[in-house]
């Protein structure tokens, strides 16, 4: 990534009300990884880490977060995989019906 | 109302005669088959594979389960069975609301029809009693209004209304059965046999029944355990704080759109892009929403109530913009318009078919049409919605080019000399899962008993990680694994659908929690491992009566564009089913040749 890149990450269902929005533009640096990027969120939005994260650190089991839509747990490389330029995150609750 | 005695309440109407028996239930189909879907298939058997769906043979069950209308969360549910005329399979559809409680507390365990009757009638239920009754007044109305004419003849108070409209009585193969709450045996064309009996409505008053049981200690424990579990935060389920009570089955509109499984303009495409966002469920909270109402004994309350405020559609007050049909008359047919896709579903209600395949067809006929296939003059561009709503009540009406559509996706496309572009399992479409995004779904719809569904057995829970009590998600994009994990889920759901509790109860109870209730509410004893066996007992009744009326080895399949040609959007971009392999890994796991059990299995199970 660039120097100055913006990451733009949308929100879902139960996180729009925690977050206020629909989606944020965060500053990352060079070289971030999607693991910096969770912190990222985590650090501007506390209220999200009980929804993010399990009490260990790993990503929670009860949330999904995707980048270019593909589920970033089953990821060869997970939380380390670097984040490249264009790359947006979503980030969704557990959810389902049908 | 006691519980235990579940199956011995039966009434068997015979609409020809007129005349009502109350028989109990064989004891061994209850303990074998459990109630509601299990049980109603036993019947829809017993009457013979080779019947006409439309014929008087053909048997028309409304079952309860032996936790239906109890006191026990999620228990506002009942089961349709028959064999079906859009597929030929045997077919179970239920409903919520308070009907199925209604009929138990007015003392049925269910309703066996048979024969035809020789002019419209409607069933009114009471007190033990059932009565058939004139419905020529009614005759030709839709839903809505047939529900205001017997609240105006019966009153409102404690009166559920269940009836076929205009498409159920041309027999359209999609028709469906709708309560006073649009709640609906939905899937698989129930409202056509409805129709071809000319029965018209199933009527009951009932006040509430307390449910007696041996021991009431355990049956207020084990119930207070299983709403903990549906009001844990963790849980979607929770109460005005998980996603699915908060927003309803349509909050998975983002996340499906996402991942690269929500179909698009027929299934051409797997995503909606940004379009999706305007059908979410997250936008109709933001703009349309009124109202969450809910059904017997349930504290989700997923159901969403609109009004549309301005537009077209301006002053429609409706429930409930589904995940379902905003994905079926949304995003599949390039409809990007909220107001419409409420209007559509409404409309579909009244005239009484089911929204799932009505989408599908209408999105076929869409790429027929911009391929040159239909008649010239009678073209449907994708996304034109007020002409969906004028083919829509052709379709109800058997009307134009509606007396095709009225046939079915895979009917009217084969009949369009097309077929392939059907996006159909069996004779029925699919749902708002492409199983290119999502591999459990589609090997899903390929392995049902009753033709393409989500519903038999919902993977998505573990693909999306809302399985309750600490199972790590699933994979959506790997199907390595997926035939032991679909059997799992369809043998759970199974079970489910006979107690008759609501599917959405799977994402906070498990195997544990349905079996303390069953067994506190019979009296007996009974064990997880022993839900599992009956689910699996009950799924392989069903692939038995489908093997007798033709399905053998080659009938569990998906349309080609899911296996051949690979997703071009989002995150399963790409990726195809693989179905055989899939297949593969299923047919071992179930003990199956090619889809077809054996008479070996069948024993082993206690089928025969």
């Amino acid at each position: 990534m660039n120097a100055s890149s913006q990451v733009r990450v949308r929100f879902y269902a139960t996180f729009r009300p925690i977050v206020g929005g629909k989606h944020a533009d965060l500053p990352m640096p060079e070289g971030a990884t999607l693991g910096d990027l969770l912190a990222a969120i985590l650090e501007r939005w506390p209220a999200l880490r009980e929804h993010l994260v399990e009490p260990g650190g790993s990503l929670s089991r009860r949330a999904n977060l995707l980048v270019d839509g593909r589920m970033v747990r089953f990821l060869p490389d997970g939380l380390d995989t670097p984040l490249e330029p264009h790359q947006q995150l979503d980030c969704f609750p557990a959810v389902a019906g049908g | 109302m006691r519980l235990s005695r579940f199956g011995q309440d039966i009434a068997h109407v015979d609409l020809a005669s007129g005349r009502m028996e109350m028989r109990p239930a064989p004891e061994a189909w209850v303990r074998r088959y459990i109630g509601a879907r299990g049980l109603g298939v036993r019947y829809v058997l017993e009457a013979g594979p080779e019947v006409d769906p439309l014929g008087p043979e053909n048997r028309l069950c409304f079952m309860n389960g032996p936790l239906s209308g109890s006191e026990a969360s999620m228990s506002g549910r009942w089961a349709c069975v028959t064999k079906s005329p859009l597929t030929g399979t045997v077919t179970d559809s239920h409903q919520g609301g308070w009907s199925g409680a209604r009929l138990r507390w007015a003392g049925f365990d269910g309703i066996v029809f048979e024969g035809c009757a020789p002019r419209p009638v409607y069933a009114f239920v009471e007190d033990g009693r059932i009565e058939l009754r004139d419905a020529s007044e009614v005759w030709g109305l839709g839903i809505h209004a047939t529900v205001a004419f017997f609240r105006e003849r019966y009153g409102e108070k404690n009166l559920s209304v269940n009836a076929i409209g205009p498409a159920g009585e041309r027999k359209n193969r999609f028709a469906a059965w709708l309560n006073e709450d649009d709640r609906a045996f939905g899937r698989g064309g129930t409202g056509a046999v409805g129709g071809a009996k000319c029965l018209k409505a199933i009527v009951i008053r009932a006040r509430q029944a307390r449910s007696q049981v041996a021991d009431p200690a355990r049956w207020k424990e084990v119930r207070r355990r299983a709403l903990d579990a549906i009001r844990n935060e963790a849980n979607i389920t929770s109460p005005r704080k998980g996603g699915l009570s908060v927003y309803g089955t349509n909050v998975l509109m983002n996340v499906t759109n996402r991942i690269g499984a929500l179909g698009t303009r027929n299934s051409q495409k797997t995503s909606f892009g940004d379009r999706a966002e305007r059908i979410s469920g997250e936008h109709v909270k933001e703009t349309i929403l009124v109202e969450d109402p809910t059904c017997h004994a349930c504290p989700v309350a997923c159901k969403k109530e609109v009004e549309i405020t301005d537009g077209p559609w301006k002053g429609l007050h409706m429930e409930s913009v589904e995940y379902e049909p905003a994905w079926s008359l949304g995003s599949n047919c390039d409809n990007d318009d909220v107001a419409a896709v409420a209007k559509l579903i409404d409309q579909c209600n009244d005239l009484g078919m089911d929204p799932i395949e009505l989408g599908n067809v209408l999105s076929m006929y869409m790429e027929a049409s911009e391929r040159g296939w239909v008649e010239p003059g009678t073209e449907l561009a994708w996304g034109d919605t007020h002409a969906m709503v004028r083919l829509t009540d052709a379709i109800g009406l058997r009307e134009g080019p509606g007396e095709l559509l009225a046939e079915g996706t895979a009917r009217a496309a084969a009949r369009l000399g097309h077929p392939e572009i059907a996006m159909a399992v069996k004779g029925q479409a699919v749902a708002a899962y492409d199983p290119r995004g999502l591999k459990g779904m589609g090997l899903g719809y390929a392995t049902s008993n009753r033709g393409a569904c989500h519903l038999r057995g919902y993977t998505a829970a573990a693909e999306l990680g809302v399985v309750p009590g600490g199972a790590p998600p699933v994979d959506p994009l790997e199907w390595r694994g997926k035939g032991q994990l679909v059997k799992v889920f369809q043998d759970l759901h199974a079970f489910s659908d006979s107690l008759d509790l609501c599917k959405f109860s799977a994402f906070a109870e498990g195997a544990g929690e349905y079996a303390e209730q069953y067994a506190t509410a019979m009296g007996i004893e009974f064990g997880p491992d022993d839900v599992m066996a009956a689910g699996e007992r009950i799924y392989n009744l069903e692939r038995h009566y489908n093997n007798l009326a033709g399905f053998r080895e080659g009938s569990d399949t998906l349309p080609e564009r899911f296996t051949r040609e690979p997703s071009s959007e989002a995150g399963s971009r790409g990726h195809v089913s693989e179905l055989d392999a899939m297949l593969a890994e299923y047919y071992a796991a179930r003990g199956w040749q090619a889809g077809v059990v054996s008479d070996a299995k069948l024993r082993e199970l206690g089928v025969v």
